[in-house]
């Protein structure tokens, strides 16, 4: 993935889980049965609508950090991946996880979260940990 | 061109570095996704018979708002410990005198409230001096329990004689809450007529999985409850079985996918309405149990989901007992075996077309345990015409074309004014009965011994105007105008008031109380003072209230002030001169001018006791 594409989807991704708040909203708004009256969707909608954003302003930061710190081409483009699958692997992990419930937890699509959240974690320890001249297009 | 091995060697590390964890995560996922699916033991029945009872407080877990709407219920304040908040009386040094007797109610060590009953005249002797230790009730009025041994060893717990009545924020003798006579002045046997052995009768309905623990041998109690008052697990069953069930995470993950629910624990909102309506019925419906003994030592044995018909049988008008002659619950009910006691709601239920032998109608269509208001637990946006809509549609009831529609009453009277009339006596109220009838005052014609639904709110009219103003609606005529026998004299409640058995009086107190009776309210007060003068305390309460009531909703500064005389309603003195007040400032009664009729009226009564069978 290029380094202008991942910017280009953080920055949709930001704005399609921003976008999402809206409709939180109108459906508090409006009293929408399903998302009102259910206390784990609503939660859990929450959830997926700030740690999407979240997730995607993170993908900003990160296109910046790694043209800033020069992280190696090997790396770049598979952080690139990784940590917009797992900005979406959140937000959505967390969306799903509230559409589809028990009645007292999340449904199983939840688990894409901890794979999501891993998936950031990992990108992010990687720019923090490499530098430069790493890997073999120093050599 | 292929990148170099250096290249490619890299971008292995960085894809195992970037997506291995996840990719961990993700297959440990999978496999404990599949393990809990094909896993039995997470999916089939449980043996609930051997689940044991968890309490609430775990329940808030993970169902917080379940838990909250039931932490507002007064299920929940059905007993408590005698501490704190649960305490509604002052204990501050209140005196109640009745029959003889003084009870002094104060605080003693740790504030602990204590009860000291003593009697008035004579030598002075102590009749009961207690540390209360539970409360019982927390709505209409709280009950006290206090630790006393009468031969049932040190476990033994009793209900004392005087209870704090919640909106008249005073005290009263537990004698007016029961339909007896109030008993002979002096008379230590009358005064504690109703002190209770919770161990053995409070407990069953007022607190979760209850144990009386009777040993038979020796006639003593080791008594335990899962927990005091009704907690979650009286409705749901004891909750073992579900935590250990629920501990893993997954399970709970995938509960959505079940399709039979959870069977861990009873959901009674997913139960037929038969086994619904047995859940409310082991406490709402007074019952006979298959096996006396086994109750007192171990329980009811009632698991909620199960037939309650497994462990007792309800007590319906006909029923009998061995070793008794007769039907000795006939007095509990209507002449046609309509309950016209509270805690036979389930009975009530049961004989009504709309449960349709379990299939119809049960307790959740009306009620809901888990909703905002703990007063009635009514569903959100209750209405009957709702609730009874559903089946009712308004194509297949008479008359619903006509002005004001089916009943012809417009928006004053829902279906519940007329199918459910207030013809249940319970905790020193008047209360709907539960068994929807059709309100046939025709068929009552020339009997004493049942209300009917017309004349309980049309409290100035006798029934035969009811019979003649319902057979002109049939046949489209208008609103019937009274006859000759308008007025007090020929009133289907001013007879019952009179002439009636305690729940009728009681009955009709109350009818002459309520704020949507189509009569002057100053009338309808002169009526009420007669029932001061009455034998039954619980009479007078009704009285006592209704005139309270409607002295507040008019204003009436003088009728409350006259209300106001401190022990009156205890002492027979000083209530002649309450009488007295009230009587100037409300003028006579319905029979004053007719003498004879009173007289009739008061030789007919029928002052039988009727034993609520707590």
């Amino acid at each position: 993935m290029t380094a202008d594409r991942h910017l280009r989807l953080a920055l949709a991704t930001t704005l399609l889980f921003l976008a999402m708040g809206l409709g939180l909203e109108a459906m508090l708004g409006l009293r929408a049965q399903g998302a009102v009256d259910d206390g784990v969707r609503r939660e859990l909608w929450r959830l997926g609508h700030a740690h999407g954003a979240l997730g995607g302003l993170l993908n900003v930061a990160l296109a910046y950090a790694m043209e800033r710190l020069r992280t190696p081409a090997a790396w770049a483009r598979r952080i690139r991946l990784a940590a917009l699958l797992g900005a979406l692997a959140v937000g959505l992990g967390f969306v799903g996880g509230g559409l589809w419930h028990g009645p007292t937890d999340p449904g199983p699509l939840v688990l894409a979260v901890p794979a999501g959240a891993l998936m950031l974690l990992s990108s992010l320890g990687a720019i923090v940990l490499l530098r430069a001249g790493d890997g073999p297009a120093a050599s | 061109m292929g990148a170099s091995p250096g290249a490619s060697e890299e971008g292995r590390r960085a894809s195992a570095w970037l997506f291995g964890p996840a990719l961990l995560w993700a297959s440990c996922s999978a496999v404990g996704v599949l393990t809990t699916i094909l896993d039995d033991a997470a999916w089939s029945a449980v043996d609930r018979t051997r689940s044991t009872a968890v309490g609430s407080a775990r329940c808030a877990t993970c169902h917080p708002d379940e838990h909250e709407s039931w932490r507002r219920s007064y299920h929940r304040t059905m007993t408590q410990r005698a501490e704190g908040a649960a305490v509604l009386a002052p204990f501050a040094g209140e005196h109640l005198d009745a029959l003889g007797f003084r009870a002094t109610m104060t605080r003693g060590a740790h504030d602990q409230p204590h009860v000291r009953i003593e009697r008035i005249e004579g030598p002075a002797a102590v009749v009961l001096d207690v540390d209360v230790e539970l409360t019982v009730g927390s709505h209409r009025y709280q009950q006290y329990v206090a630790r006393i041994d009468r031969g049932g060893g040190p476990n033994e717990l009793w209900r004392l004689p005087v209870a704090w009545h919640v909106e008249l924020e005073r005290w009263i003798h537990i004698n007016g809450a029961f339909l007896t006579p109030e008993g002979e002045w002096g008379e230590e046997a009358d005064y504690l007529r109703h002190l209770a052995r919770w161990n053995d009768n409070c407990i069953f309905c007022h607190n979760t999985e209850p144990v009386p623990g009777l040993e038979l041998a020796s006639g003593r109690f080791d008594t335990r409850v899962a927990e005091l008052g009704i907690g979650c697990e009286a409705c749901h069953g004891p909750a073992s079985a579900h935590l250990e069930r629920h501990a893993w995470p997954l399970r709970r993950l995938l509960a959505g996918l079940g399709t039979a629910g959870d069977q861990s624990v009873a959901h009674p909102g997913r139960l037929s309405a038969g086994l619904h309506a047995d859940v409310c019925g082991r406490c709402h419906g007074n019952r006979i149990a298959a096996d006396l003994g086994a109750v007192l030592e171990h329980g009811d044995g009632f698991l909620p989901g199960q037939p309650l018909s497994e462990v007792s049988r309800p007590i319906l008008r006909e029923a009998t007992l061995a070793g008794q002659p007769g039907r000795p619950f006939e007095a509990r009910f209507w002449p046609d075996g309509t309950p016209r006691l509270s805690a036979y709601e389930y009975q009530a239920l049961l004989l009504s077309p709309c449960h349709e032998d379990g299939e119809g109608l049960d307790c959740g269509d009306c009620h809901t345990m888990h909703g905002p208001e703990p007063v009635m637990q009514l569903r959100p946006n209750y209405t009957a015409a709702r609730a009874c809509g559903r089946c009712h549609g308004p194509a297949s009831l008479s008359d619903a074309d006509a002005p004001g529609g089916h009943g012809r009453h417009g928006e004053a009277v829902g279906c519940e004014g007329c199918h459910l009339p207030r013809t249940t006596y319970g905790l020193l109220e008047g209360m709907a009965s539960h068994r929807p009838t059709r309100p046939r005052p025709q068929d009552l014609r020339a009997r004493d011994d049942q209300p009917d639904a017309c004349t309980q709110c049309h409290v100035d009219r006798s029934r035969d105007w009811a019979a003649a103003a319902l057979a002109a609606w049939a046949v489209g005529g208008a609103p019937l105008e009274p006859g000759e026998d308008h007025g007090p004299a020929g009133s289907r409640v001013v007879l019952d008031l009179h002439g009636g058995d305690p729940i009728q009086r009681a009955l009709a107190a109350h009818a002459l109380a309520q704020p949507e009776a189509p009569v002057a309210a100053e009338e309808r007060m002169a009526w009420l003072v007669d029932a001061l003068d009455d034998d039954y305390p619980a009479v007078r309460w009704f009285a006592f209230r209704g005139l309270r009531r409607l002295a507040a909703e008019r204003a009436e500064p003088d009728v409350m002030q006259a209300l106001e005389v401190s022990g009156a309603m205890e002492d027979p003195g000083l209530r002649a001169l309450m009488i007295d007040r009230l009587r100037e400032i409300l003028g006579p009664g319905p029979l004053a001018q007719r003498p004879e009729q009173r007289r009739a009226l008061h030789e007919r009564r029928d002052d039988q006791a009727i034993w609520i069978g707590e």
